[in-house]
């Protein structure tokens, strides 16, 4: 798991995760989505491309997606942003979901915690898989807080191997 | 600044000692000391033994692989905001 680039793609998907399930947890209740039939061509697009990307029967759309709507031109940059995120490149899909998974039981979002367990199995992953990352999520919020307990100070920063991978797709479209 | 003096490997009885060899086998890394939570960890074995075998056991291969394992729990660490 050697390459910074590894880890610009888990951040991403950590960083975006989390913007989704503030929105779907924190929001939906007191700002609903806009009925069906009111919804813009351009969020619909979305709405599409999204089921498709999560292989989500017709008519399901994800929350945050959902209440999102109400902007179509904001949800329409932010789709770009998620499905980037997700999609397989130097991490898998399945990797990506985990880390979704894992930040989302992590921070006790219901919403993240249930789509990306969806997630998991529609890609494949087992309940021993299942298991394995909420084992690890369990144990490192378990090291966490006694490091934070006893404030610890990280003795790993300096063993990491110098990444030489450079900076990929360094033009910005 | 931790809120306790970590001991060297030194202070620690023989049994504990033993932990700090398994966690450099673990991290395949001669560090001067041994990691500051393994310290913690030897501090009360009958805790530690327990809990570092329980991790052991979630970050083996399995269906997913030790690498990406180790990176949710770089993730799950940062999302408890632990610099550690």
């Amino acid at each position: 798991m050697t390459g910074d680039d590894r880890w610009y793609e888990a951040a991403f998907v950590v960083g975006i995760t989390n913007a989704l399930n503030v929105v779907a947890d924190g929001l939906a209740a007191t700002l609903p989505p806009p009925a069906p039939a009111s919804v813009d061509p351009e969020a619909a697009a979305v709405f599409a491309d999204a089921r498709a990307f999560y292989g989500l029967p017709a008519g399901d759309v994800p929350t945050p997606f959902a209440v999102l709507a109400r902007d179509p031109g904001y949800l329409t940059d932010l789709w770009a942003a998620v499905k980037r995120a997700f999609e397989e490149r130097r991490l898998t899909r399945r990797h990506k979901e985990a880390l979704a998974f894992a930040v989302s039981l992590t921070t006790r979002s219901p919403f993240g915690t249930g789509f990306h367990l969806a997630q998991l199995r529609r890609l494949g992953v087992g309940e021993r898989g299942l298991m394995e990352i909420v084992g690890v999520t369990q144990m490192f919020s378990s090291y966490t807080k006694i490091a934070d307990t006893l404030q610890l100070t990280s003795d790993m920063a300096d063993i990491a191997p110098v990444d030489t991978s450079g900076v990929p797709d360094a033009a910005m479209p | 600044m931790p809120t306790v003096r970590l001991r060297d490997a030194s202070e620690y009885p023989e049994p504990a000692r033993r932990l700090f060899e398994l966690s450099r086998q673990w991290f395949a890394y001669d560090f001067k000391e041994p990691p500051a939570m393994s310290r913690v960890m030897a501090w009360d074995p009958q805790f530690g033994g327990p809990h570092g075998r329980a991790m052991k056991r979630a970050m083996a291969p399995g269906e997913f692989s030790r690498g990406e394992k180790e990176m949710v729990a770089a993730a799950v660490s940062g999302a408890n905001a632990c610099t550690y």
